[in-house]
């Protein structure tokens, strides 16, 4: 790697700004010596793939043979084929079913839980963040015993209590919700310690502002709680947004995709080409996944923008 | 903090609920795998301390390659751990401490690679581990994503913090640069590494797709990968098996994969939490 010297000069963070004949060659030489294994191994294993599969998603190619040039065809088949589509659409519907419902959850609990005078906070964090550093093939196995139609804990609890019992993995309707509760039970633990985070950068002295004004405390809740967290909660929806749009392993274990590919989300359907050995299409598919994965991103980023 | 008030019961009765639905699954994971199979199936809410029995771990044991998924990820853990945990700080070094050029290229690269969802990463990086004939191979599983770019972030912030007077004193000292970086930079940001490390330990040990793609050999599949086709496993091993053996099995693993990782966050609770909200410092 050479060093150009018309690199202008970024803020140093340590405000010295010695000039390079004033520093010792070794000192010169270091940063490069200390970021070059994280770059071999970003050339290797990040920018070598991607460019070798830009290439394979416009050919059709099983894996072994010569690659045949197929042009954009990959891109319209998958972008005309029904079960792209659909499994966008899943992954969609899985969207619906969890980000909202989490937000809201742990909106309430992250409040709750920023109130000093309530008892046993310290607990209840932990607990929260127990299902977080559960593994989650170990959970999705425990989903599908515990959500078992004939002999599962869940429906015997609803025998008993007299309410109907459901197919919870066997049917089109509650597959989706079903995987929805493991990603809901998995993940709103994270999102309260993240949002209580946000709650408490908030310095006291707003809300006694506030209190002086005569605000009541759900006037402060409204008024200067929610803006204020607004941040974090974009940034949890963000996060929470690309992780389901990829969600891979709970449908993988729990339903293997089905009940009739009710459950083949955005992940699983990519992870398929794969299984039928057609690798020019999963290339493809993958880059169509990347565009809408950036494409959320720079919405949300978007969001943040104007808003502030 | 805010001037509190007296919590209403309301705020209780919430809290308890939520408490008791994230603890129940496991609760119920592990007192069931204690239970003979057949009131696993018959009775799942009833709980016997007196007939409980190890009887399902013996025989998931017997049935179960979970020996060598535990020991396949120990050793991804201390190899890829080993990596992030060493050279993602050096390079976090570089970027907090150091002006070079080309710095904000390769500081764009890391970024690039956080922004990067992994699964789409999955096909290409098989495609590659096949021309390589790396499938089935320990490489395979530890150096893609070695070093973290996740980590490498984190530690530049964390780094940042460090005062340049000590860095200076240690070269007036005539230290080295890498010198620097081992006695003085790594001890001085050690809370920091604790969360690192913890984080770390916890994605690899949790990692799970890339291993089942990467691995198609049962003495390759790491914990998370043997769990996954566990009900394949146990009644293939097993010749009419039952429902209920099957699902003891199943709990039996399940509730053994859980427990290391619950250990290390109840002791190492702190730097869990630290870790867990550096996560929230890239919005």
């Amino acid at each position: 790697m050479t060093i150009t010297r018309s690199a202008a000069p970024a803020r140093r963070p340590s405000g010295r700004r010695p000039t390079a004949s004033r520093r010792p060659s070794g000192r010169r030489l270091a940063p490069y010596a200390f970021v070059l294994p994280f770059v071999v191994l970003f050339l290797a294993f990040g920018v070598y793939p991607l460019i070798y599969t830009f290439r394979l998603s416009f050919t059709s190619w099983s894996g072994s043979g010569p690659a045949q040039w197929v042009g954009w065809d990959n891109y319209t088949y998958l972008l005309g084929s029904d079960a792209f589509w659909s499994s966008l659409a899943d992954s969609a519907v899985l969207w619906l079913l969890i980000v909202p419902a989490q937000v809201v959850i742990a909106l309430i609990a992250a409040v709750l839980l920023n109130n000093a005078k309530l008892r046993m906070r310290g607990f209840y964090r932990t607990v929260a963040l127990v299902p977080f550093v559960t593994p989650l093939v170990a959970m999705a196995q425990i989903w599908i015993v515990v959500f078992d139609a004939d002999y599962g804990a869940v429906n015997r609890l609803l025998g008993a209590a007299g309410l109907p019992q459901l197919d919870w993995l066997t049917s089109t309707t509650w597959a989706k919700p079903t995987l929805a509760l493991l990603f809901l039970w998995k993940t709103t633990g994270f999102a309260i310690v993240i949002l209580l985070s946000g709650l408490q950068s908030i310095p006291a002295s707003v809300y006694e502002a506030a209190e002086l004004d005569g605000a009541s405390r759900t006037r402060q809740l409204v008024s200067i709680t929610v803006p204020l967290v607004r941040r974090v909660v974009l940034f949890l929806v963000v996060m929470q947004t690309l992780a389901v749009f990829q969600m891979f392993a709970e449908p993988y274990v729990v339903t293997g995709g089905g009940p009739y590919g009710s459950t083949t989300t955005a992940g699983l359907y990519l992870y398929e080409h794969l299984g039928r050995s057609d690798l020019g299409t999963g290339s493809a598919n993958s880059f169509l996944l990347v565009a809408l994965v950036m494409l959320i991103s720079l919405l949300f980023v978007r969001l943040l923008r104007e808003r502030d | 903090m805010r001037r509190a008030s007296r919590p209403a019961i309301g705020s209780h009765v919430f809290l308890i609920v939520l408490t008791a639905a994230f603890l129940a699954p496991v609760v119920w994971a592990v007192l069931s795998s204690l239970k003979e199979p057949a009131t696993i199936i018959t009775d799942p809410l009833g709980v016997d301390p007196g007939s409980f029995t190890l009887g399902n771990y013996r025989a998931m044991f017997e049935d179960v390659p979970i020996g060598s998924g535990f020991l396949n990820t120990a050793i991804v853990l201390v190899l890829k751990g080993g990596l992030t945990l060493f050279f993602a700080p050096l390079a976090g070094f570089a970027f907090a401490k150091y002006r070079f050029a080309g710095q904000n290229v390769i500081f764009g690269a890391v970024l690039l690679t956080l922004m990067l969802p992994t699964i789409v990463l999955v096909v290409p990086l098989l495609l590659q581990m096949r021309e390589l004939g790396w499938v089935n191979t320990y490489q395979a599983l530890v150096l893609p994503g070695a070093v973290d770019a996740f980590a490498i972030f984190w530690m530049r912030q964390v780094i940042a913090a460090v005062p340049d007077e000590l860095l200076d004193a240690a070269r007036v000292d005539g230290c080295g640069e890498f010198r620097i970086y081992v006695s003085i930079v790594l001890p001085v940001i050690r809370p920091g590494l604790a969360g690192l490390a913890v984080l770390t330990v916890m994605n690899i040990y949790n990692d799970f797709v890339w291993p089942v793609v990467v691995t198609s050999q049962e003495s390759m599949q790491t914990l998370q990968v043997v769990l996954a086709t566990l009900a394949q496993n146990i009644t293939g091993n097993r010749i009419g098996a039952d429902f209920a053996t099957v699902w003891g099995e199943l709990l039996a693993a399940s509730s053994i994969a859980l427990i290391p990782l619950l250990v290390v966050f109840v002791l190492l609770q702190r730097h869990f939490i630290n870790g867990i909200l550096a996560g929230s410092v890239k919005g």
